[in-house]
């Protein structure tokens, strides 16, 4: 296909490239301010207490220490609409702030903290979450009354059963069960828990001026940060400014910290800028991680494949809280609701409350935790009817014209169903091409037959499909045109390292007719950019990024109504291109700088439409845009040691249209590389009776390495392109997609390889030494 | 707090130093060479990696006082100091989009140029071994080995070009 395009669509080098390149980039924890302190946090060593006595003089007569706060000197407020307050007076994790202290340095103030006296009075605490839904189990709120969570009167979860259950249903799952074949259903365990381990731990930086206060926070949610400060502190979001730019890979746990309104009261009661920065280990005990589900299936199918119904049940563990009450799992319930058009659904969810680290979203935002069961029941499902598992895919999968829901809808709302629009159709040719780019056909050697088997190794082949939405929120933008004709580009969104500011870059250059390098972004601050929701839900190319092209497109209706008197022709005959407006199909033009030097006021601005405007053109039906995948594993397993060599991984995804394909290239390789560690490398061990983190280093909680992942020629990624009525161009979200089929192929290739299937969310070599034992 | 001179990029700076600080410590905070970046603090993930006599070092395991009278190499000594042109490494990071977050960046590319200055032709294999120490949370490891293996290909066809 010739491209229209002169920018976009083009692997421009990213706009950050250099200065990463360089190290000139400025991360948060880089930033040094004159007279600035350092703060540290003591933590509770507890799962669950009471403070009875807190003494801190020590700790203030050290010299260098310039303030220490604990519950007793810090307002009554509860940050982030939590449970407890900023610091409590009771503690529900082993890991939670009970003082702060800044001081010259961090080792001082490292040095303060062992000064603090606090005695505590242990309460019953509850650690598993199986234990902690029965009737009998301490509670891990004392004063909530249950362990499953239901909203409190900051968190209104309006659509709840009265047994605080989330349920949903469509069509007759009864009527469908009662029509299938054959009906599988299984009880998997729960999926892992992943540390999503930014590669810098948090850091904020608050600096006071006057009655101001500016907050440099590593978060990809400025709006929430700045929100929740402005609550917590009690002053108006305009005299606060929070500045993301700098935030690095948040994979969905960058989620606003209580820690930037500790260190903002410190800042205020110093006078001086106040720096608290996490180490490695606090951020591996004391940060939201992946949500870990137990998750239960069934699903009728007929002999010729077809799916009559399908019922979820999804137990959702969140620890302490987390971040996003229920929308991990509403989330979860559509994505086990969206991979396959089947007319009968019902899934119900709860969330548990224990006395561990919080977790909620992270990379994939409660999708692929339950697609990763859901795909495994799929391969017993064709088994079953002993039918090719991409046949089976291939008849079953969601399509244009199905019916598919908006996921917020689900708990703040009725029920809204719209269609998929054309871009789900990607799912057929995202299976078909995934089967042919690894072998399929000669490689697959029918059920219960590896791949190969030599000795005690053997090879199998397993694959899976996914999806993620990419959300189409309300967001902003502003584009500021210069006087020598560049431009800049004002968005609250952040990037984090996965291409924003290159990608809105490109899009304003396109729109525009000018330079790539003519173009410039300024991110995530709250003080100087129109406001968007941030970077979740793999919305920065469908939101905030669909708000700079209009904004472009603003720009440049202005700029052709300032042209047209000068060339005399009618707007409508003009056209933006190379640094120039001209008139269509002559030599006729004038140069963009020209224009903006006498008319230096150019400025563009808009705002994301609406969801209820994007309609399908064929049904006039509301559309929704999700992104599918498809991934196809082969692993080798020893049946002696339960060692998986990952030998071969084929991924597909559907990215509407790339905009850049190397940086949707690397953001597939993202999402591949966390789905093998969380499966298969990222061990979170927390002791069953304490709550206490065992492994909070990188050694002990192994991350993928260059040497766990496939080579390159076997290490294969593709996207298609099905442009969607949402994006910039047709482009949209793909990122969190990418991971979401790769750990149910991995499932599914070991299940090929030993014929023995794991049920337990952790392909470690216990587990998969314990299925072949019991066979 | 005893004066320590280091040599860094080539010039000489003189800082003062408590025994117990690390090299990384002492560029980030005193000198303000931030392009030294930190993961973990703790020896774990490679990402605070510069170059100590010409071999790859962990500046956050370093004693600032043990590296007195050696050369150290870090990201911001890489371009060259006069024309500014960056090293084959980095224009083949920026090229190709080596880097997603950027913090793995700086101790990928110095561990890479320690190793390509031993090992001018490597395989996959080989890159794959020499950097498997350092961690890229943001998972570009196949980019950064393509990346690594076109560096080495333009500086074995620049030294080609120089005889």
């Amino acid at each position: 296909m010739k491209s229209e395009f002169s920018v976009f669509g083009k692997n421009m080098i990213r706009k950050d490239a250099i200065e990463k390149a360089k190290g000139e980039v400025k991360y948060i924890p880089d930033i040094q301010l004159p007279r600035m302190l350092h703060a540290k946090f003591l933590r509770s060593p507890h799962a669950h207490a009471k403070i009875t006595s807190i003494d801190t003089s020590k700790a203030e007569a050290m010299p260098g220490v310039k303030c220490v706060l604990t519950h007793r000197n810090v307002p009554k407020v509860h940050p982030l609409r939590k449970f407890e307050y900023l610091l409590d007076e009771t503690v529900h994790y082993p890991g939670e702030e009970v003082a702060a202290v800044a001081a010259l340095t961090p080792r001082i103030a490292e040095e303060a903290l062992k000064l603090i006296d606090v005695k505590y009075q242990a309460l019953p605490a509850v650690v598993d979450p199986e234990e902690a839904i029965k009737p009998t189990a301490p509670l891990a709120q004392e004063n909530y009354g249950t362990n499953i969570f239901h909203g409190t009167d900051l968190v209104q979860i309006p659509r709840l059963d009265k047994d605080h259950w989330l349920r949903l249903e469509v069509g007759d799952v009864d009527m469908g069960f009662s029509e299938a074949d054959q009906i599988v259903e299984a009880s998997f365990g729960w999926t892992p828990v992943q540390y999503n381990c930014s590669p810098k731990p948090r850091t904020v930086v608050c600096e006071w001026t006057g009655d101001k206060l500016t907050c440099w926070a590593d978060t990809q949610l400025p709006l929430f940060v700045w929100q929740d400060m402005a609550a917590t502190l009690g002053i108006p979001q305009a005299k606060i400014r929070v500045i993301a730019n700098g935030a690095v890979g948040g994979y969905g746990g960058k989620m606003p910290e209580r820690v930037a309104t500790l260190a903002a009261i410190m800042a205020r009661r110093t006078g001086r800028p106040v720096k608290a920065a996490f180490s490695r280990a606090e951020d591996l005990i004391a940060t939201h991680h992946r949500i870990s589900y137990k998750n239960f299936h069934r699903v009728g199918v007929k002999k010729d494949g077809t799916m009559t119904a399908l019922y979820h049940k999804i137990l959702a563990h969140w620890g302490k809280d987390t971040t996003v009450p229920y929308i991990c799992q509403g989330t979860g319930l559509l994505g086990s609701t969206m991979l396959y058009g089947c007319p009968n659904i019902k899934g119900e969810t709860c969330g548990i409350l224990t006395n561990t680290v919080g977790y909620g979203p992270m990379n994939g935002f409660g999708d692929p935790e339950v697609i990763y069961t859901v795909e495994r029941l799929m391969d017993m499902a064709a088994e079953k009817i002993n039918m090719d598992p991409v046949a089976f895919r291939l008849k079953n999968c969601m399509r244009y014209g199905n019916r598919a829901m908006e996921y917020e809808q689900v708990l703040y709302g009725p029920i809204r169903w719209g269609i998929l629009g054309s871009d789900l159709n990607s799912f057929p040719e995202l299976i078909e091409k995934c089967a042919e780019k690894a072998g399929w056909k000669e490689k697959w050697k029918g059920w219960r037959t590896p791949m190969a088997s030599k000795g005690p190794k053997k090879t199998g082949i397993g694959m899976a499909i996914g999806m993620h939405h990419t959300s189409f929120w309300p967001s902003s933008a502003v584009v500021k045109m210069n006087q020598d004709g560049s431009a800049n580009v004002l968005s609250m969104a952040v990037e984090m390292g996965q291409g924003y500011g290159t990608i809105i870059s490109q899009i304003v250059a396109e729109t525009l007719g000018l330079r790539y390098e003519d173009v410039n972004p300024t991110l995530a601050d709250t003080g100087a950019t129109p406001t968007s929701r941030g970077n979740v839900a793999s919305s920065g190319t469908s939101s905030p990024a669909n708000s700079v092209r209009l904004a472009a497109e603003d720009v440049r209706k202005q700029l052709f109504e300032l042209a047209a008197p000068r060339l005399n022709a009618p707007v409508d005959a003009l056209e933006a291109k190379d640094g120039s407006v001209r008139v269509k199909g002559t030599d006729r033009k004038i140069s963009i700088a020209s224009i903006c030097f006498a008319n230096w006021q150019i400025t563009g601005r808009a705002n994301n439409p609406p969801y209820d405007s994007i309609k399908d053109e064929k049904s006039g039906q509301v559309i929704h845009a999700y992104a599918a995948a498809a991934s196809i594993a082969e692993v080798e397993v020893d049946t002696e040691t339960g060692v998986v060599d990952l030998l071969r991984l084929t991924s597909g995804h559907d990215c509407g249209r790339a905009i850049n394909p190397v940086l949707i290239e690397n953001q597939i390789d993202l999402g591949l590389v966390m789905a093998n560690g969380w499966v298969r490398t990222e061990k979170y061990v927390i002791d069953e009776k304490t709550g206490v983190v065992m492994n909070p280093n990188l050694i002990d909680y192994k991350l993928s390495t260059f040497l766990d992942v496939p080579k390159s020629e076997d290490f294969q990624r593709f996207y298609v392109e099905r442009p969607c009525a949402w994006g910039p161009f047709g482009a949209k979200g793909m990122s969190e997609t990418a991971m979401t089929a790769v750990g149910p192929a991995i499932a599914n290739a070991v299940y090929n390889a030993v014929g023995v299937r794991i049920y337990e969310g952790f392909l470690s070599p216990d587990n998969i030494l314990r299925a072949i034992k019991k066979g | 707090m005893p004066e320590i001179i280091l040599k860094i990029n080539g010039g000489n700076y003189e800082v003062k130093a408590a025994t117990t600080a690390t090299l990384a410590e002492v560029l980030r905070e005193e000198l303000g060479l931030t392009g030294t970046k930190m993961m973990c603090n703790e020896g774990e993930c490679g990402a605070c990696t510069v170059l100590i006599n010409g071999k790859p070092m962990l500046s956050c395991m370093t004693l600032a006082i043990d590296a007195q009278g050696k050369d150290i190499l870090t990201i911001e000594g890489l371009a060259d100091p006069v024309t500014g042109q960056l090293h084959p490494i980095q224009k083949a990071f920026v090229e190709h989009s080596g880097m997603q977050c950027g913090v793995c960046t700086p101790g990928m590319i110095l561990t890479a140029k320690a190793f390509l200055d031993e090992n001018p032709d490597p395989t996959e294999d080989d890159v794959r071994h020499a950097l498997s120490g350092n961690l890229c949370r943001c998972g570009n490891y196949r980019r950064i080995t393509e990346c690594v293996l076109d560096a080495a290909e333009k500086m074995r066809m620049g030294e080609k070009d120089e005889k």
